[in-house]
């Protein structure tokens, strides 16, 4: 009975080997062989988009040779072309794309019951640069993955819907599409600044944060209420975004308010306060950050310091003075301080 | 003498029938387990890259900074391939911090000649004790490069000493001779990107004997003739894309390679860096870490990135692999026993009841158990007490099982990444999975029961690793 037994896992676990082993090869084979046909084909296909590319008129005889090709081949070609032009080249190769078919199969994956096909088909549309309200819809995807590669396709279409749908999406509770979003929103420009200065003003929590790091790269001035606003918020995080934020709108509102964040209860809004008054090379606050080199926490002393350094001579003559502290942790930063040479001081 | 020998063998392989049956199934169970969650996670993990454009996601400026850690001990002849190599890596906000470990050679000076170093004084809070650093150089033609010239201490004390230093959010610990892809920190950084949870992401390492290397970067694949480097090749596989890939999506990984790992600075700081007194350190800290996250809260998701992101020369010569193996295996046990209290504690969640076990039980005890196996086998043989052809069979069912998984491994590497392209390639693959179970296997149980041996007398050394170098771009 039990060699019966043997004999049955015996031969079961041939069978899996045998069968384990033949998938392998053939699998490489065909792996082989379509990877042949695909470069072989895609090569063609690729001399066909560029020649059409390049002539700037539509060769009939170019275009329906293109179109005989497999739809695999054609997304291939025109995905690899796409990294590499832009204005004129772009807009022929979304020319070509749509005149072939490509463009209207990847807005049908869109609609795709599965987010892998709609993940497949906002990546075509994306890379060609298409402008088209489905971006909307898929900004609204059920799929994270999905929602973000629509963030990355909406940038080259800043429409005000597009860009409020944008910075709905900065509460996203999914990390990738936040992420995404902010990058396409940097992306976008000053044409955001409008819209990015309404949300501030009424959002907090996340969404507050996200926005405000993207505010800190725009730096225009008209977020400035908001910045004020928000380094007043119960969370320390977001009263951290808001100093970077002020520090980058630079004006003397903005310095005041850094100056009274040097006072707050958490060390890395101290921190964070210092560097940007450093940023603003905002010398008036010398003295206050001279007083900051005896903070208890070693990074506002860091960055008290190098904020000194940063405003020039007045700054210098502080850090100077502050050789002679009776507190030798401010006199020791003041130390590093004076010794660092000027790049990694700037 | 001989009848209290049969008698106990003959006990023992009456009373030990029933647990060897469920120990092998558990095992082959558990690994088949681990194969359908690495092609889950695998099949996934495609359909998220394909045609994604990390070049405009991931060169942004809200792209978290990478500090890379490369502590270099007495290698002036491949320090500046190396360097350049991580110099040019593609990612935009990026640091990379030498620590000569007290290097006896002319490391320093070759870095100092090469990369126009000169010495500077930085700000820097030295949070975790460390050996005392000498000099720090900047480079003046290469602004994200600085070294660091320090009394030995070894690897772990390097890495804390470039913590120290570092100024990343994130920081990427690695082997100064491992070869990262040039887009290699693109696609580790990843799961920091997706999600909040991520305190430390580890990639794909792939063994680069017999691959053929053109500044630092490999550009052809080949699996190596070399006996011992050709079932390296295929242990690494099944190790990265059977092992790892599948604890990923049970949320189990608790390995990161030392070769390469991506780090969230603050984290590794707060918890005390790396540890001085184990040769265990990688995966020390990567347990800790996850410890301290159930513990204490924060992050503590461990994640692996399947493409392969990285190259590391193996071993060649038994006798430094043979090393190399014992000292991964004191590590495991080192590492399992000071982390003792997570065992079966439902507390640690994933890793205490599962992981933990899985640790303990399939890994570190593996081949004590395949010894008394082994010997309890022939014994059994010798007295007439087995039937031979039984346990041909059991053998037989044994490596037959392994070599059908070792396959899987392989067909997951042709249908995912494909580094591995011709026939030939293929068919070493497979031969050196069919070889491995013929006495090199035996060979590692010897090397790991050593280990063990070592572990329980105290040892802590770390041997030493010979190296071939890289095999150049042949001329065509």
């Amino acid at each position: 009975m039990q060699f019966t037994l043997v004999n049955i896992v015996m031969m079961a676990e041939v069978g899996l080997l045998v069968f384990a082993v033949a998938l392998f090869f053939v699998h490489g084979a065909l792996l082989n062989f379509s990877n042949r046909r695909l470069a072989r084909l895609s090569m063609a296909a690729r001399e066909s988009v560029a020649a059409l590319i390049n002539s700037g008129t539509v060769n009939l005889e170019e275009l329906s040779a293109l179109e005989e090709q497999p739809h695999d081949v054609q997304v291939v070609a025109f995905l690899e072309i796409s990294r590499n032009v832009t204005g004129t080249g772009k807009e022929r190769l979304r020319f070509i794309a749509e005149k072939i078919g490509v463009v209207d199969r990847a807005k049908k994956l869109c609609e795709h019951s599965r987010w892998t096909k709609r993940l497949r088909g906002t990546r075509i549309l994306s890379r060609l640069d298409v402008p088209d309200p489905l971006v909307l819809k898929l900004l609204a995807d059920p799929h994270p993955a999905v929602r973000a590669q629509a963030a990355e396709w909406a940038a080259v279409q800043p429409s005000p819907e597009v860009i409020s749908a944008m910075l709905t999406l900065l509460a996203d509770p999914a990390t990738q599409a936040r992420f995404a979003v902010q990058n396409a929103l940097l992306r976008m420009g000053g044409t955001i600044a409008g819209p990015l200065t309404s949300f501030l003003e009424t959002h907090t929590g996340r969404a507050a944060e996200a926005g405000l790091r993207v505010a800190e790269s725009v730096a225009e001035p008209s977020f400035a209420p908001a910045a004020q606003r928000l380094s007043r918020d119960d969370d320390a995080g977001i009263r951290v975004a808001a100093a970077k934020l002020l520090g980058a709108i630079g004006d003397a509102p903005a310095a005041q308010r850094l100056i009274d964040m040097l006072r707050d209860g958490e060390s890395r809004v101290r921190a964070a306060a210092a560097n940007a008054l450093g940023r603003m090379q905002y010398w008036a606050a010398g003295s206050l950050l001279s007083d900051c080199l005896r903070d208890p926490a070693w990074r506002v002393r860091k960055e008290a310091g190098l904020a000194l350094r940063a405003i020039g001579a007045p700054g210098t003559l502080f850090l100077r003075r502050a050789l002679k502290s009776d507190d030798r942790f401010a006199a020791d930063m003041a130390q590093q301080v004076l010794d660092l040479p000027a790049a990694a001081a700037g | 003498m001989n009848e209290t020998l049969h008698a106990i063998v003959n006990a023992v392989l009456f009373k030990a029938q029933g647990p060897v049956l469920a120990y092998f199934m558990a095992v082959n169970g558990w690994y088949l387990v681990l194969l359908v969650s690495s092609l889950l996670e695998l099949r996934r993990h495609m359909l998220l890259i394909t045609d994604e454009s990390r070049h405009l996601l991931l060169s942004s400026t809200l792209s978290p900074t990478i500090s890379i850690l490369a502590p270099a001990f007495n290698e002036e002849a491949t320090i500046e391939t190396s360097l350049r190599a991580l110099l040019a890596l593609q990612y935009p906000n990026l640091e990379v911090i030498v620590i000569s470990d007290g290097s006896k050679d002319r490391t320093v000076q070759v870095l100092i000649e090469r990369f126009d170093l000169v010495p500077v004084k930085t700000i820097y809070e030295q949070r975790i004790k460390t050996k005392p650093v000498r000099t720090l150089y900047r480079s003046s033609t290469y602004p994200a490069l600085a070294v660091v010239d320090k009394e030995n201490g070894g690897k772990a004390d390097a890495l804390n000493v470039g913590l120290s230093f570092a100024r990343g959010e994130l920081v990427c610990a690695m082997d100064a001779d491992t070869l990262i892809e040039g887009d290699g920190l693109q696609r580790m950084v990843r799961p920091f990107l997706y999600a909040t949870d991520v305190v430390a992401t580890g990639g794909t390492i792939r063994v680069v004997n017999g691959s053929e290397v053109k500044h630092g970067r490999v550009v052809r694949a080949s699996v190596p003739t070399h006996l011992l480097a050709g079932i390296q090749v295929v242990e690494y596989l099944r190790a990265f894309l059977f092992g790892r890939l599948g604890w990923n999506r049970l949320g189990g990984n608790i390995i990161i390679s030392g070769a390469f790992g991506l780090f969230q600075r603050e984290a590794v700081v707060n918890s005390g860096g790396y540890l001085h007194d184990t040769v265990g350190e990688d995966m020390e800290l990567v347990l800790r870490l996850k410890r301290l996250s159930y513990e204490n809260g924060g992050p503590g998701k461990i994640a692996f990135v399947p493409d392969p992101v990285a190259w590391t020369e193996v071993p060649e010569s038994a006798k430094v692999l043979g090393r190399q193996r014992d000292r991964w295996h004191r590590g495991l046990a080192d590492v399992l026993w000071r982390h003792r209290g997570m065992m079966f504690n439902p507390r640690y969640g994933v890793t205490g009841l599962f992981v933990f076990p899985y640790y303990l039980f399939i890994e570190l005890l593996a081949p004590v158990i395949e010894v008394i196996g082994l010997a309890v086998l022939i014994l059994g043989l010798a007295f007439g007490m087995l039937d031979w052809k039984f346990a041909a069979l059991f053998y037989l069912t044994a490596y037959g099982l392994g070599t059908a998984l070792t396959a899987f491994t392989l067909l997951l590497e042709n249908i995912s990444f494909n580094r591995y392209e011709t026939f030939r390639d293929r068919a070493l693959l497979f031969w050196w999975a069919l070889v491995e179970n013929l006495g090199y296997r035996q060979l590692t149980v010897y090397w790991r029961l050593r280990g063990l041996w070592k572990f329980v007398r105290g040892r802590k050394d770390w041997g030493v690793m010979e190296r071939k170098g890289f095999r150049p771009v042949t001329a065509t």
